[in-house]
């Protein structure tokens, strides 16, 4: 006597999703910072942008910013983040 | 008609309720408390009942497009111990999460710790036997309580929102274990929130918002209706003061006792709106009086004034409570208007 029971998540999802392909190296590549709005994340992303420029070699940096923390990132704004070969999304708080 | 053969989850195969018990507990499936094993019959039940097909998509979670489907929301509502007959009105509070306005990543994500706050009016509360008197917001009705533990267990398996994980809550909130109601309109005579929201009357609908804890008011020593509300706004303004400044839609859940005071002095919903609307502000100088005096000076300086609701209008009372006792209820937003109250008709299977 057993029980079939049926799994819950998203498995589906979970195989669809694809990461891309990783840098081996941040040399002469552009790097976007994205603002989540929070307070003091300016100096925080200030700072990552000296580290990323001096120590990494990084060419190109893309500021843009979410509205605020609470919502999600504009249309155009991950538009604008498309150009850049990788991206932080980091929370100051 | 749907037929377990054509359901798509994986199986797994256990030795009993008890063993599919572990076997969830262990995968981190559940919201800590035991699971009805979802069975391929049970989940069918469900989808059936709702005249819904297993891969029908009942929406799509904005930020990351993440399909809720048909099946996965059954299983989890199975899971929660809900009947089928529960299902159209799970389906109706995930649409109504979906929309943009609900903000359904920002608010679960958060560290402010919000939970959906369901409201539920229309024959559907009946038919399915949901409560709406005593100890309303709580336990005690397999309805309010399985309904709403649904929705945390979607948000767990389908949206991974996983405290520690995606769900960032610094505190949490009692309500995100079930934090769903029915209104109770047969012993009201005011318009059911539905209602004043565009719902038919004779229809059944939601009304779901994500928002911070209750905060419980007592005030049986007037039978002034603008006394009994000034409790209700006093804390309003205390919850703008200690907690989030910001405006947006509040719930008042009114029980009986108070609210045949108003009634009797021929106050109806939009007189209470009106009058919290005008009352519900607050200074900010009185910052200092809550240990903020750091922001007294800030922006619009100390005579800057804030409203708790952008319009009357944003207020959603709710008649609901057991018969006894001058108690209310203020649940505030999670953040303001950044995640706003969303009403979605129930469908008729």
């Amino acid at each position: 006597m057993s029980l079939q029971v049926l799994d819950p998540t998203a498995e589906d999802v979970a195989v669809a999703t694809t990461h891309a392909a990783r840098l081996t190296s941040l040399q002469g590549r552009t790097v976007g910072l994205l603002d989540n709005g929070k307070i003091r994340v300016r100096e925080l992303l200030d700072y990552m942008e000296d580290i990323l420029r001096a120590e990494y070699g990084v060419a190109r940096v893309i500021r843009l910013k979410k509205p605020d923390a609470s919502r999600p990132a504009s249309a155009d704004v991950i538009a604008g983040m498309r150009a850049a070969d990788a991206v932080i999304s980091a929370v100051g708080d | 008609m749907t037929h377990p053969a054509q359901l798509q989850a994986a199986t797994y195969n256990v030795a009993d309720a008890f063993e599919a018990n572990e076997f969830y507990q262990e995968q981190g499936w559940t919201d800590g408390l035991p699971i009805v094993p979802p069975t391929a019959e049970r989940v069918a039940a469900c989808l059936r009942t709702a005249g819904l097909d297993a891969d029908d998509v009942i929406g799509v979670e904005r930020v990351r497009q993440r399909p809720l489907t048909a099946e996965k929301v059954a299983i989890n509502a199975v899971m929660a111990g809900c009947r089928p007959d529960y299902m159209p009105v799970v389906v109706a509070v995930l649409r109504a999460m979906c929309q943009e306005r609900f903000n359904m990543h920002g608010s679960t994500a958060s560290t402010g710790g919000s939970a959906p706050f369901i409201v539920v009016n229309g024959p559907v509360r009946g038919a399915i036997g949901m409560n709406a008197t005593h100890n309303v917001l709580a336990n005690g009705n397999r309805a309010n309580a399985t309904i709403g533990r649904t929705v945390r267990l979607v948000l767990i398996n389908l949206l991974d929102c996983i405290p520690g994980q995606l769900d960032r809550s610094t505190l949490g909130h009692p309500g995100k274990f079930a934090f769903c109601i029915a209104e109770d309109e047969e012993d009201s005579p005011w318009l059911p929130l539905a209602q004043e929201r565009g719902v038919p009357a004779g229809a059944s609908a939601v009304t779901v918002m994500s928002v911070a804890p209750p905060r419980q008011i007592m005030n049986e020593w007037t039978h002034d209706p603008e006394e009994i509300l000034d409790t209700f706004a006093a804390e309003m303004r205390h919850n703008m003061l200690t907690y989030s400044v910001w405006s947006g839609s509040y719930f008042l859940v009114i029980p009986k006792q108070l609210r045949e005071l108003l009634v009797a002095a021929g106050w109806q919903k939009s007189d209470v709106r009106e009058y919290i609307f005008r009352a519900a502000r607050v200074l900010r100088r009185q910052w200092a009086t809550v240990g903020k005096t750091n922001i007294v000076n800030r922006s619009g300086g100390p005579d800057q004034e804030f409203t708790a609701l952008r319009i009357a209008d944003d207020l959603l009372v709710v008649a609901a409570g057991g018969p006894a006792g001058g108690f209310g209820s203020v649940i505030p937003p999670w953040l303001g208007s950044k995640a706003q109250a969303i009403t979605q008709p129930i469908d008729s299977p």
